[in-house]
Order: structure tokens, then C-alpha cells, then sequence
């Protein structure tokens, strides 16, 4: 069930849409002065509260809201974020993510929250339960791995924790979004390059390959590069692009022959560091090469936190802890919102049995992640779909 | 500027002194420790002007009923808070058990309370005595006769309550096993619907107990933050016709302004912040000091009890009250649903057995009988960080919900700028403060901006962030810049640095910031500090009659404070306290000595032949602070005894361990 609502409220969202929290609030408060038992206005309230972090407020207006209408997907999901971003309310949290996955049963994210929520409430079986459905319903979901990593690590240690935090970045776009900015390739093109009429220049060919490299083209991408290498077989920029291509179909020794060679042509190609090092890392005994390559990288490109990441999770295989939590600990510092680097520093911290701040860093990492989602959105459209 | 905090309270002062006067009366009591040196004078146990105690609670087991109140014999734990050098208990009166029937007194529940006492009286401490308490066990004010009617509110049980106070006052009121009379605690005075029914109720209670016994003090055990945020009731007018004050951290106020882990970020300034706040002329007592939550090891819950103690000694506090005594023994069943008031997490075990914590408490007792409040005075703080009074705007304004966080921001900037600092509310008087801080307001109140601006033609260093909205006219005589607009929100900042050396050594710096106003400034004659990346003026200071305005272009200590304030940007941080600083330095209130850690928080005791310097660090991370004083110093020395370093010059390190704290006693060449 869904109510229509009002021109208030059609305010009030265009508003929280434009993310003019005090005026989108006033035009919530509005609404609710001329009909209180809107609950497209409560669900609102709801997001905007915990849009600023104020949680006590954002469960009393979805609580409200749910009230009025017990579908109203939005309301809950602000709820249980709510509650599990407040902490200390597991149980609470609990039931509104079971009710969530009942009202839309493939949302992955209830299933995510559910097993974080039942992983702090020490329901630890439940937990790995919620989070092998949340992959069911979408194998490439990377919190949901890292999650059922920090579990091995839990019950089993480093060692057999590590493949999954692995597994687990490979399934985070952030490496990738960190070998594109690196190779200066921006966001796709609505139309992709045809490698057929790519001038016959090597910036133009390069930065098409890597376009279609981004774009997964890989066929097309490679005709480019070989073309390039043809003409130049010592350009660094084409051999380590070739590296990341082999590094994407799992040719993990074609990727390290080429990488080595783009840095052996040129020390300070960034890329050709990149490749190198996740070629080191893909290979079991290899992290001490790993951690050498990714600390120049994180030296030649300080501010950017994934190259910290990759080098805390190679000193993480070669149990150097407190390192490795350092580098998280930067990466963190350069970017809050890095979920990579929360997971990884939840993990040293367990080494350490420091369990409160393990915790703490999880929630963090889920508070970021669900903000970047914009669940809400998608939920609230439906929401109004289905009601008008 | 109106008088509100310190107006009429000068004879309060007097008045507000005695319990910290008779605590000395009791200290000359109390067992002395003499240290092995045969011609030092004796050592006291405990630090009169900071007493020490806890929460005693009726129960300890869920399963316990309310007739269970206090049925265990007190004596045993009364020795262990003796042995741990605590003087105060705060013990909770049961309506309920007291009066079963209406007007008549259980003879049985007189005892057990006589019993409580007796334990006190033997073992040296004192009892505050709270008489309407909820601690979501014992059904304490659930009289069976009270046919479910607000005893707040309802006349009738209004008289009986009268009554009940008076009996357990006019049997005890000469018992020196006393130390102050309650009122209610926050969890009953969280009932409350408005601030007037609230004054009136404490007015009352209060009256009740004066016509009984006239001097000892009467408290009303809330925090005015914390209660104003749970329930939206001002209590500063109850709180101020008492003898006492309390602050407060509750599990919610928590998760409202630091949720995250306690030993570090803004968690562990959370507790000296509300002390701060809730001063308003009388001493403080921190209650509650402990955490709220099952979630942390025995030795987290150890860093977080020293963080909070020394805290309270660094900034003023009167004595410190712990959470609980023994952890409460919870029935196995799920879910647990936690409670506001948050009282599981004791200091002991359920089987009484003392956790890391209570040892903490020993150590810092230890510590705090050393510092002499007679002979030592704290540097007294000449710099204020203001609450906008839209803090007590109701929704949907928002400015009552970002104005907290933000104070508590630049508060703790002004810390890490080891800034002797003070918690103001518009309307207080400005009194002695040289430099204040007004953190990303949106709105202050017409008459705070004459007073501003008086302040500043007077010689004071004033700095004001940009809240949004339009600016006061004031701005630009005050700031001399043109406020030409709201660009609106950033997601990132920069700085470039225009003057050098004008405010401090700034760093110019770029990060990632969710800035959500941004103010255009035109030029009006102040000199612009530092930019932003387009050359929009980000930092501006203006000399103005004998003293000087900064104008922050952005909201950044509420922009701290709503990102991620356990990973804030290094630079941002870097930028607020150097401003603070370098005001500070200049208006000569700021400390005589320098730290190169930030987050080691310093107060400096002054004697007449020494002075003794408190420590402590905020990071969980251990590390060497680098001090370096105007002066020369000779010597320094742990204030337990021990030999003293030489250091015959102005620099000098102090290793600090996790969360850890130094005591030391420093003589000048």
C-alpha cells in the first residue's frame, strides 16, 4: 500500500533530492503541519535526519512512518540504517532488516545489514547466513565478502582470512578506479571509440585502449596497444595497460612479463607500478615483492589512499600488523569513505584483539557504503510507483 | 550581552564552596599515608576538593525484585570503595519499599537503609542521597497507592513525596555519613514536560528539605545538555537555585555528538566538554564516568575511566561519581534492548570482584591527593567557545542539532591548541575571556552582536565562523569584509596561504571536506589570511577598536563534525588550532609552555615555589610529548615522589603511554 502525496511533500523530496537539507526539513515540517499522517513526509524526515546523522530523530519519523503505512520500504531502510549507525541497537536492527527482506526480498543490502547486525548482537552463524544470501543475490557484493572475511579471520586467523579480503577487492571498483586515475582515463564516454578510426598517433591510441580497457572491451583495446607496441615496443604507459588487461582475464604471468618490463623501460610509470604490484600480490610468497612495489607507488602518488590500501594489505600477508595498519590508517585519513581500507584496518585491529574499535571500523565502512548506494532513492521512487 | 550564567549567583559562590570546604573538615579525618622520606609532612589519601565515588544501585541482578532493595549487606563493597580511596556513595531512597502503604514507613526498609548508612559512616565516606531516582529495575517511585499518577505532576503524590523527604532528612540531618541531598536523578527528571514544571517540582523538594536541614547541599542531578536534549526541557533554572551541579554523559548524548570508540577521537573530550557546559557557577560534579556499553575489554573501559578523571580534574570538575559498582547481572535472554540511562557497566564484576577499572580509580586518587587545590590554582581560562542560544531551537530549525557538535569541535580545537578553554552560552557574561569562538552559527541574536563587537573594540580576539544564511550587518564593520552571498556546498576545501604569519604558521592544504555553505567576501579593509583555490577569501582578520576579528569563510567545525570525526582531515585541524592559538598567544591567554602533540591535553596547576603540570594523552596510540616552556625549568618530578629529572633548560619530553597521564610537579630556575 501507498498514499498519494502531497505538493508539500513533492517539495520536500525535490528538495532532499538537491540535498538542501534545512530547507527540505522546513518543507517536511510543512507538509506534516497540513496532514500528519503522510508517511511520504515521515520517510522523508527520516532521511534527511540521517543524512545529517541524527539518528534518535531519524527512527522516531520512519517509525512514524511505518506506522502509518507498514510497506513502506524507505521508512524501514532509513530505520535500520538508523539504528545501526546509532550502535548499541542490534536487535532492534535485527527485526527491521528481517522486515525489509520480506517487503523487497532481493534487496542485497537488508541482507548485508542483517548478517552486521546479527554479527554485533554475536549471532555469528546468522550472520554468515545473511551475508552468503546477500552474494547469492549479487556475487558481486563486496561488503558481504568482507564481512565473510573478517568471520574466517575471527575464527581462524590471518592466513585463511586473507584470500577472501583479496577476493573481496577484487570485487570493490575502487583498484580499478585507482589504475584509471592513474592512467589519467576518465569517466566512460557515452559513445565508445571505434579502434578503427582512433587516429594513428600514440596518445590517441593509448587513451582509446584504455577507454575500452575501462569499458571491459578488452578485444578492442588490445588491438590498439598492440599497434602501439608495434611501433614502440618500449612505451611503458602500452606495456603496463597490456599488464592490467592480462591482470583482468587472470594471466597473472603475461601480466607480471609485461609490467616488469614497463618498469624496467621507465621507474617512475606509475601504472606499470600498479600492475607490477598486483601481479606480485596475485602470486602466493610473493607479498614482500608486493609491498616493495606498492611503497613506491604510494610514495609517487601520496595522496591517493588505494595505493596505501594494496600496501597494507601486502604487509598483511607478510604479518607486519603494525604497518600494515599504518598504511591503512592513511588511506583512511586521505578518504573516510574507503571501505577497503576499513575492512583491512577492522582486521588488524582483531589481530590485536581490539574488538570495540574492529567493530566501530565495520560500521564505518557500512556507513559509507550505504550513503554512496542511495538506496533510499531507489526505494522512495518505488515507494511512489506503486502508490500513484 | 545578558547575565544569565553568572548573574545573581555571587552569593552562590560562597554557598556553592562548602561542600568542598566540609570535604576538607573530612579529610583531616581520613587515614594519612606517609611516604618513606621520615621529615615529609603526610600525604593525604584522597584530594578533599575532588572527591571520588559511585553509584551504588539497590540491585545488582535482573532478576532481583524491588523488595531486594538493598538487601545485600553494604559493608563489604563500602571497604572496597574505601580501599580504593573513593569518599562519596550515591544511594537511591524506594519510595515504593519506604511507603507501602500511604503514611506509614516500613520499619524493615528503615533499617536496611540504616544499614547503608552505618557502612558509610564506618568506612569514612559520605552518601549522596538521591530520593526519586529511576533505575529501570527497582521500581523505586512505583508506589502500589499511587494508582499510576505522575509523581511529578500530581499534587497529591507531590505532598507525599514532601513528606517522605522530610522524615529521611530530619533522621538524618545530623549525620555526618551525609554529604548532599538529591533530588532526582536524570532518569526521573527526563519525565518532566517542561522547564517550569520541572523548577517548580525541584522548588519544592528543595523547600522541603531547607526547613529540615538548612545546610547541607540539595542537588538537582541532571545535566542541563543532556536533559534538554533527551526531552527537550530546559533545567538550567532548577539547577541553579542548587548547591551542586552534575554532568552527564548518557549512552544517547553519546551516540548524538561522538558515537564511536571512547578511547579516542571526540568521545574522550565529550565528558571535560559537558563538565564545561554545565559549570554555570557551581561546582560539578562528573557523574556517570564509565562506559555504557558491553562492547569494550576490561582495559578500554580502564583507558576510558582515567581519560574521564583526569579530564574532570583538568577542567574544573568537583569530584567524580562512577556509573556503578558491580556490573549488572542481566538475565540470559534476548534481545536486550538498551536502556537510555545505561547502568550495566560497573567497576566490578557481578561477583564484586574489581575490573582494571577500579584499580584506575585507586591510581588516580593516588595522583589527585597529591595536587593541593589550596596551594595549586589552575591557569584560568581566558578563551570561550560559545553555544548559540538557536541551540534551543526547536525543529525544524536545524541549528539544535548541528550547534552542539559544532561547539564540541572547536572546543576541542581549542584543546589541541592546549588552550585553558571555557564552555559559554550566548547570554553568559564574557567576564575575563580575552579570545572567543563562535563555531559555524546561523543565527545569533541582535544584542550578542553589540556585545561582540564591544568585546572586540574592548581588546578581545574574536573568531566567527560562517553558519550560512545571510550575515548580520555587523560583519562588516566588525570583520571589514562585504558578505556578498551563499555559494553554497563544497565537497572539498582548500587553503591557500595569502599572510604568512598573521594567524600562526597556516599551512596551505587541499582535502576532502563536505563544506555545506560557503560565504563570497568582498573586501571591506580586513587583510585576507588564506584563500580558497579560486582566491576567495577563506580566512580574514580585521583589527577593530583594540582587538582583532577573524572570519572563518565556511562552517568548518560543524562541517568537522559532520563528517567523520575520528578521520577529520589532518590539515583542517591543523588550521582551526593554529588560528586559536595565535589569538590566543597574542591575547596572553594561552599556556606558558608549548606540546608538539596535539591531542595531548594540558593544565597546569600554578604554586608558589613549583607548579604541577597534568598530562593526558587523547589517542590510543603511545607517544613522547615535546614541552617547551617561556622559562627555564630546573627540575621535574613525578608528583608520587621519586627522584626529580634536571632539566635546567626549557624543553623537555614526557613519554605518555595509550590513553595515558602524567602528574608532574615542575621548579623553575
Amino acid at each position: 500500500m501507498s498514499a498519494d502525496r502531497s505538493q508539500q511533500v513533492a517539495l520536500a523530496e525535490g528538495l532532499a533530492r538537491q540535498e538542501q537539507v534545512g530547507p527540505a526539513v522546513e518543507a517536511c515540517y510543512a507538509a506534516l503541519r497540513l496532514d500528519a499522517s503522510q508517511p511520504h513526509a515521515h520517510a522523508l524526515l527520516a532521511e534527511l535526519m540521517l543524512a545529517g546523522d541524527f539518528y534518535d530523530e531519524a527512527i522516531a519519523a520512519a517509525t512514524r512512518a511505518i506506522e502509518l503505512d507498514p510497506d513502506c520500504a524507505p521508512a524501514y531502510l532509513a530505520l535500520g540504517l538508523a539504528y545501526d549507525r546509532r550502535g548499541g541497537m542490534w536487535d532492534q536492527s535485527i527485526l527491521v532488516w528481517h522486515e525489509l527482506a520480506e517487503v523487497v526480498p532481493d534487496l542485497v543490502t537488508a541482507h548485508v545489514q542483517l548478517g552486521e547486525a546479527f554479527s554485533l548482537a554475536a549471532f555469528d552463524e546468522e550472520a554468515i547466513e545473511s551475508w552468503r544470501r546477500a552474494l547469492e543475490l549479487d556475487p558481486a557484493e563486496a561488503r558481504a565478502m568482507y564481512n565473510l572475511a573478517v568471520a574466517a579471520l575471527k575464527r581462524e586467523g590471518v592466513p585463511t582470512a586473507l584470500p577472501g579480503f583479496r577476493k573481496a577487492g577484487e570485487l570493490d571498483p575502487s583498484q580499478d578506479e585507482l589504475f584509471f586515475d592513474l592512467a589519467d582515463i576518465g569517466p566512460l564516454p557515452r559513445k565508445l571509440p571505434d579502434p578503427a578510426k582512433v587516429a594513428d598517433d600514440r596518445d590517441s591510441r593509448l587513451h582509446a585502449a584504455g577507454v575500452l580497457a575501462r569499458a571491459e572491451d578488452y578485444f578492442g583495446a588490445a588491438e590498439l596497444v598492440r599497434a602501439q607496441l608495434d611501433a614502440s615496443p618500449d612505451d611503458a604507459d602500452a606495456l603496463a595497460l597490456s599488464a592490467y588487461m592480462y591482470l583482468k582475464q587472470e594471466a597473472g604471468n603475461e601480466a607480471m612479463a609485461c609490467a616488469v618490463r614497463a618498469v624496467m623501460v621507465d621507474r617512475t610509470s606509475v601504472t606499470g607500478m600498479y600492475a607490477l604490484g598486483v601481479a606480485y600480490a596475485k602470486r602466493p610468497g610473493l607479498n614482500r615483492h608486493a609491498a616493495r612495489v606498492f611503497s613506491a607507488l604510494a610514495a609517487a602518488v601520496p595522496e591517493h589512499p588505494m595505493p596505501h590500501v594494496l600496501l597494507a594489505e601486502s604487509m598483511m600477508g607478510l604479518q607486519r600488523y603494525s604497518q600494515a595498519k599504518a598504511a591503512y590508517r592513511h588511506a583512511v585519513e586521505l578518504d573516510p569513505a574507503c571501505v577497503r581500507a576499513r575492512f583491512g584496518l577492522a582486521a588488524v585491529l582483531l589481530t590485536e584483539n581490539r574488538h570495540a574499535e574492529a567493530a566501530w571500523e565495520i560500521r564505518r565502512a557500512a556507513y559509507y557504503d550505504t550513503r554512496r548506494q542511495g538506496l533510499f532513492w531507489e526505494l522512495y521512487d518505488e515507494y511512489v510507483e506503486g502508490g500513484e | 550581552m545578558a547575565t544569565n550564567r553568572r548573574s545573581g549567583r555571587a552569593s552562590k559562590r560562597t554557598a556553592s564552596a562548602k561542600p568542598v570546604n566540609a570535604a576538607d573538615a573530612r579529610e583531616d579525618a581520613v587515614e594519612s599515608e606517609r611516604p618513606s622520606a621520615p621529615a615529609a609532612p603526610p600525604v593525604p589519601r584522597r584530594n578533599a576538593a575532588f572527591p571520588l565515588g559511585v553509584d551504588y544501585y539497590p540491585i545488582d541482578a535482573e532478576i532481583s525484585s524491588w523488595d531486594d532493595w538493598y538487601a545485600r549487606d553494604p559493608e563489604p563493597d563500602f571497604a572496597v570503595f574505601a580501599a580504593a580511596r573513593m569518599s562519596l556513595v550515591r544511594v537511591f531512597i524506594s519510595w515504593k519499599y519506604l511507603e507501602q502503604q500511604v503514611g506509614q514507613y516500613d520499619e524493615e526498609a528503615l533499617q536496611r537503609f540504616e544499614r547503608v548508612v552505618a557502612a558509610a559512616r564506618d568506612h569514612g565516606l559520605q552518601l549522596i542521597v538521591t530520593f526519586f531516582a529511576d533505575d529501570r529495575f527497582s521500581e523505586l517511585n512505583d508506589v502500589p497507592w499511587g494508582k499510576r499518577r505522575d509523581p511529578r505532576n500530581d499534587s497529591y503524590l507531590i505532598q507525599r513525596e514532601v513528606s517522605l523527604v522530610q522524615r529521611i532528612v530530619n533522621r538524618y540531618r545530623a549525620e555526618t555519613a551525609v554529604f548532599a541531598w538529591e533530588a532526582g536523578n536524570e532518569a526521573f527528571l527526563s519525565g518532566f514536560t517542561s522547564g517550569r514544571e520541572l523548577e517548580e517540582w525541584a522548588a519544592t523538594m528543595r523547600e522541603a528539605i531547607r526547613e529540615v536541614d538548612p545546610d547541607r547541599p540539595v542537588l538537582v542531578g541532571c545535566d542541563p545538555e543532556t536533559l534538554f536534549r533527551a526531552s527537550g526541557v530546559d533545567a538550567r533554572g532548577a539547577i541553579d537555585e542548587s548547591e551542586l551541579a552534575v554532568s552527564h554523559v548518557t549512552a544517547p548524548y553519546q551516540a548524538y555528538m561522538a558515537e564511536g570508540p571512547v578511547v579516542s577521537g571526540p568521545a574522550t573530550y565529550l565528558d571535560s566538554f559537558l563538565l564545561r557546559s554545565a559549570r554555570r557557577d557551581l561546582p560539578v560534579i562528573v557523574d556517570g564516568a564509565g562506559v555504557t556499553s558491553l562492547d569494550y575489554s576490561p582495559a578500554q573501559e580502564a583507558a576510558y575511566i582515567r581519560t574521564v578523571l583526569y579530564s574532570a580534574i583538568m577542567n574544573r570538575g568537583g569530584g567524580a561519581l562512577l556509573r556503578r559498582f558491580r556490573d549488572m547481572d542481566t538475565e540470559r535472554r534476548e534481545p536486550y534492548f538498551r536502556d537510555p540511562y545505561e547502568t550495566l557497566v560497573g567497576v566490578a564484576d557481578i561477583d564484586g570482584v574489581p575490573k582494571p577499572s577500579l584499580a584506575e580509580v585507586g591510581r588516580f586518587a593516588r595522583v589527585a591527593a597529591r595536587l593541593d587545590m589550596r596551594r595549586y590554582t589552575l591557569a584560568p581560562e581566558r578563551t570561550g567557545v560559545l553555544i548559540p542560544a538557536e541551540r534551543y531551537d526547536p525543529p525544524p530549525s536545524m541549528a539544535g542539532l548541528f550547534d552542539p557538535r559544532a561547539t564540541l569541535q572547536a572546543y576541542i580545537s581549542a584543546k589541541e591548541a592546549h588552550l585553558p578553554v571555557e564552555v559559554l552560552r550566548e547570554g553568559d557574561e564574557l567576564g575575563e575571556m580575552s579570545v572567543l569562538v563562535v563555531p559555524s552559527a546561523a543565527r545569533l541574536l541582535p544584542g550578542t552582536w553589540r556585545e561582540l563587537t564591544a568585546f572586540v573594540q574592548g581588546g578581545g580576539s574574536l573568531v566567527v565562523s560562517y553558519g550560512g544564511g545571510d550575515a548580520d550587518p555587523t560583519v562588516r564593520e566588525l570583520f571589514g569584509i562585504e558578505f556578498l552571498g551563499d555559494y553554497g556546498r563544497r565537497r572539498e576545501l582548500t587553503c591557500r596561504v595569502a599572510q604568512p604569519d598573521a594567524l600562526g604558521r597556516l599551512e596551505p592544504f587541499g582535502c576532502i571536506l563536505d563544506i555545506p555553505h560557503f560565504a563570497l567576501l568582498g573586501g571591506g579593509g580586513a587583510t585576507v589570511v588564506a584563500t580558497d583555490a579560486k582566491g576567495s577569501p577563506l580566512v580574514t582578520l580585521n583589527s577593530f577598536g583594540t582587538g582583532r576579528a577573524v572570519f572563518l569563510a565556511a562552517p568548518i567545525e560543524r562541517a568537522l563534525a559532520q563528517g567523520d570525526a575520528w578521520a577529520a582531515p589532518p590539515a583542517v585541524r591543523a588550521m582551526l588550532r593554529t588560528i586559536y592559538g595565535a589569538l590566543a598567544s597574542a591575547a596572553g591567554a594561552a599556556l606558558p609552555l608549548a606540546c608538539d602533540s596535539p591531542q595531548v591535553e594540558i593544565a597546569l596547576f600554578s604554586g608558589e615555589d613549583d607548579d604541577i603540570l597534568l598530562l593526558l594523552n587523547h589517542a590510543p596510540e603511545k607517544l613522547t610529548a615535546q614541552l617547551v616552556a617561556e622559562r627555564s625549568v630546573a627540575t621535574v618530578a613525578d608528583v608520587r615522589g621519586g627522584a626529580a629529572a634536571t632539566v635546567d633548560g626549557t624543553a623537555f619530553g614526557v613519554p605518555l603511554a595509550p590513553n595515558g597521564a602524567a602528574a608532574l610537579r615542575i621548579r623553575w630556575s
